[in-house]
């Protein structure tokens, strides 16, 4: 039943925001915050509980059926702790209008990651597209960026619900996620893996289905593009997982090397485009396209170690990417521009940013002892004990060219002289302090003891 | 003289005789009412009219009885369509309550229950000669509704569908009269002989008549009318088309393939229909990108949903036929809904059909807005709503039958429609140009249909009702 709360909670409360006066804003952001809040302490407090209510019996079993798994607990815990301090670094315009959406995308979201039926995955899917929808129409810098996301994802989405259907007729049931199930196989497991495959290969992004995610997430405003990218994109892998490789296994593991060749051409693909890129969003954009081709290698690979790498990893990536994202929005809404070319010399006088940043983006080139080397190590080593050497050595020449791109972003926005152009405001002040503290502190939690990850 | 029909034959149609017989009341109510209560006062007699048939008709659920020397089935599969014509009836005749002159109201909805009681009359016909009666019913009543309105547009979009569905109503009777030569009986269940299945004379007519019910359907080659059509008729007019006249028309189509056809020429024969019903879903939603009226728009959304519709139907399961009657009341929801919104915001002469009508439609009416924004979710099929639980039914059936090209050939068409629909979204939550849209005096009961249709399509997702006992028995 709490399991339940922790979903509808959010939800709620973003649907009864909208009760709220518009003009008042710091009540607004109050509400939201205690909200997520709350639902942090309510995930936790489920655990690894469920709770199920018949839903279709006919032409297959469906229910809703919620409950953590152990991979999904500490997602859906990522997701929670990312829009707390996403919500408390909210500071646009209708912030009213934006905290309720920002809400309905935690609720939407969770339901995607507690979800144990197939059904239901695939209606928090497309669900969990219509805020950030709104989010790119109402504060986004262009509306046709809003469209391509949509269109992209919902088509992505469509494939899924194809896949779900004859899924659901063969096997009859989709009550099926976080089950000791005997795998589907047959003539239809490949082409139902390619539905699925499809949907989450759009949604991480890898290339070529990448084109909707750069103008996305520069476009999208700071605290929702965090929640996004350190979670939104994180469904397509939590699918693999489990989906993928507990459903239907031996497709995957036949089609491992187109998965890992995708996985590959993005890490190189993304890491080369970060390193000329002049807006500081669209590097830690691409850079996501990068990092993220790493876990679609390791799910690939199908060893243990490497799985376990790329939970670790997908964690520690939402950290971190929602860490810079936010860090990134506090430089712009300061210094009125994100373009490296215009900005420089911010840390002489905003050490506690500069800081920060530094962490955020040390953690994202993997330096040892932060959350991003715990996975990438595992990862790389997984791979290459299941006999794999190449996307090894893609993913060495990625890891070099992602500490060029990170090291340029940091020391073009931080260090070299002041650009006497733009007007030096304030530090981080301890409130903005506490919106990132979390992430970084988990940052290092993780890095120092990955194993709790799977301790649980 | 008595006449050879007992007690229950008239109890079989009591549902049809109720509603016709609102309509009489509605039309006396008119001459002693003034001018100010006579609005209301048609559309209030005409609701409860409806209300009772539905009463009358629920009471007949699960009791099949075969009146009128076969010529008519009440009991399940009558029911629920009875049922859907009923509510289409009734979200349409609301619509009046906001929109038209006053003095052609009572006359309207007199004519538009007329044409319902057709519908009903179809939604139960065993027989060829119910089937054409019932189709005449409904379309000679909604050829004088199409022209009630004064603009040109209106006239010419009664003529057009004079001529072509008199077109397709020929077809259709040749059909029925070839199929009587081939088996020497007008019952559907005598055509279902094994002994047909080389009879030229019963291919040819079964073919006609399908080509009857497709230009009827409006599917791909036969639906240029309908945007013509639906953009001319006035407002509540064209939403009792895009309900009524598809949920009669797919009831006589699902008794025809479940009970008339030959199982073993089920295959071949009805292959080229859903071969038009693939291509329906494609070239419907294709159709609706470029349009700027929303009920072109939604002529053109007909026409995909109704491949949608026979998508489930394809395969003949039982499984099949519930998933449809699922789709067809959701579908007849979301189109009642988005026509309410449309007549709530509606103005004189353009009838809240222009898509800049809805410009910042959010910002003047959130709710109803919302309420838009749901139904027209609903109709591309995005959770959580009836639409997307009723795609993932009619994509189950489909493809435990064996039909995955169809099931493909669906999500491309999503995919397409989505884009469509989301423009008249896009329309409402943008910045509003030039003055805003003034509601009208009538203007809540058509908000009280459009919330109750976008509340009950969202209810649908968690309460699936696909009722059984609904096997569309001939006999």
């Amino acid at each position: 039943m709490l399991v339940l709360v922790t979903i509808l909670l959010p939800l709620a409360a973003g649907a009864m925001l909208f009760a709220l006066p518009r003009e008042d804003r710091s009540v607004t952001r109050t509400v939201g915050v205690a909200v997520a809040v709350v639902v942090v302490v309510t995930l936790v407090l489920a655990g690894t509980s469920e709770w199920s209510f018949r839903w279709l019996s006919r032409p297959f079993q469906a229910a809703f059926h919620f409950g953590a798994t152990p991979t999904s607990f500490w997602i859906a815990l990522l997701l929670t702790m990312v829009s707390a301090c996403a919500i408390a670094a909210s500071r646009v315009a209708r912030l009213r209008d934006f905290v309720a959406l920002m809400l309905l995308l935690e609720g939407t979201m969770l339901g995607l990651f507690l979800a144990r039926d197939l059904l239901l995955f695939a209606l928090f899917w497309d669900l969990m597209l219509v805020p950030v929808f709104f989010g790119l129409a109402g504060w986004g810098e262009h509306p046709a960026t809003a469209w391509r996301y949509f269109i992209y994802n919902f088509a992505g989405g469509l494939t899924l619900l194809l896949a779900t259907a004859a899924f659901g007729v063969i096997y009859g049931s989709t009550d099926v996620i976080g089950r000791a199930v005997t795998p589907l196989v047959g003539a239809w497991a490949p082409w139902i893996y390619a539905g699925f495959a499809f949907a989450f290969l759009v949604k991480t992004p890898v290339w070529p289905l990448h084109t909707w995610m750069p103008p996305t997430y520069s476009g999208l405003p700071p605290p929702m593009v965090a929640v996004v990218s350190a979670v939104q994109s994180k469904a397509g892998l939590y699918g693999f997982l489990a989906i993928g490789l507990a459903l239907l296994p031996h497709a995957v593991h036949d089609y491992a090397t187109p998965l890992m060749a995708l996985g590959a051409v993005s890490l190189l693909y993304g890491a080369v485009i970060a390193l000329v890129q002049n807006d500081s969003k669209r590097i830690v954009a691409y850079s996501s396209l990068s990092h993220l081709g790493l876990v679609a290698i390791a799910i690939g690979s199908g060893n243990a170690l490497a799985l376990r790498g790329a939970l670790v990893y997908i964690i520690a990536h939402g950290l971190f990417s929602a860490a810079l994202f936010l860090l990134l929005g506090y430089v712009e809404e300061r210094e009125d521009t994100r373009l490296l070319a215009r900005l420089g010399g911010i840390g002489w006088k905003n050490p506690k940013l500069a800081g920060a940043l530094c962490i955020a983006a040390l953690a994202a080139l993997g330096l040892p002892g932060l959350a991003g080397f715990a996975g990438e190590l595992l990862v790389l080593i997984g791979v290459y004990q299941a006999g794999y050497v190449w996307p090894v050595i893609v993913a060495l020449v990625a890891i070099v060219l992602a500490s060029a791109y990170l090291l340029r972003l940091y020391q073009d926005l931080m260090n070299g002289p002041e650009e006497a152009d733009v007007p030096v405001r304030s530090d981080l002040n301890w409130y903005e302090a506490l919106t990132v503290a979390p992430l970084l502190a988990a940052l290092v939690i993780v890095g120092v003891y990955p194993a709790a990850l799977w301790h649980r | 003289m008595t006449l050879p029909f007992t007690s229950a034959d008239w109890w079989a149609v009591a549902p049809v005789s109720v509603v016709a017989v609102a309509a009489l009341l509605v039309l006396v109510a008119d001459i002693f009412s003034g001018r100010r209560e006579q609005r209301y006062l048609s559309v209030f007699i005409a609701l409860g009219g409806l209300i009772v048939a539905g009463v009358v008709a629920g009471r007949q659920f699960g009791h099949n009885y075969n009146a009128f020397f076969g010529g008519f089935l009440a009991g399940g599969f009558a029911t629920v369509f009875q049922e859907i014509v009923l509510i289409a009836a009734a979200g349409s005749v609301i619509l009046y309550a906001a929109m038209g002159p006053v003095a052609r109201v009572a006359g309207s909805i007199a004519i538009m229950l007329w044409s319902a009681c057709g519908a009903m009359l179809m939604a139960g016909a065993a027989n060829l000669i119910m089937i054409f009666l019932g189709l005449e019913l409904l379309s000679l009543g909604l050829y004088a509704l199409c022209a009630t309105d004064d603009r040109t547009s209106s006239r010419e979009s009664a003529l057009k569908y004079l001529i072509l569905s008199s077109t397709a109503t020929a077809f259709l009777l040749f059909g029925a009269a070839l199929l009587f030569g081939a088996t020497g009986s007008v019952q559907l269940a005598d055509l279902a002989n094994p002994s047909q299945v080389s009879n030229p004379l019963f291919w040819s007519g079964a073919g006609m008549f399908l080509i009857g019910l497709v230009f009827k359907l409006s599917l791909v080659p036969f639906h240029t009318w309908t945007p013509d059509v639906f953009e001319g008729a006035p407002l509540p007019v064209t939403a009792f088309m895009s309900v009524a006249t598809k949920a009669a028309t797919i009831a006589v189509f699902a008794r025809f393939i479940y009970a008339a056809v030959p199982a073993s020429v089920q295959e071949r024969l009805l292959l080229p229909v859903w071969i038009v019903a693939g291509i329906s879903m494609i070239a419907g939603n294709v159709g609706m990108l470029a349009q700027r009226n929303l009920k072109r728009l939604l002529g053109y959304s007909g026409i995909a949903q109704v491949g949608y519709i026979l998508v489930a139907l394809a395969g003949g399961t039982p499984l099949g036929l519930r998933y449809a009657l699922y789709y067809l009341t959701a579908y007849a929801l979301m189109n009642l809904g988005a026509f309410a919104v449309a007549a709530a915001i509606s103005r004189d002469a353009e009838e809240g059909a222009h898509l800049h009508t809805y410009q910042g439609l959010a910002r003047q009416h959130p709710w109803l807005a919302a309420a838009m924004t749901i139904l027209l979710l609903a109709l591309a099929g995005l959770p959580p709503t009836a639409g997307f639980l009723g795609k993932i039914l009619i994509l189950a059936s489909s493809v435990s039958a064996g039909f995955v090209w169809l099931a493909a050939l669906l999500i491309v068409g999503t995919a397409i429609s989505l884009y469509a629909y989301a423009q008249v979204i896009r329309a409402m939550y943008a910045a509003a140009k030039g003055q805003p849209s003034q509601a009208r005096p009538f203007v809540p009961l058509a908000c009280v249909s459009a919330g109750i249709c976008a509340a009950a399509v969202v209810v649908m997702t968690f309460y699936p009702l696909t009722p059984s006992n609904v096997l569309p028995l001939a006999h």
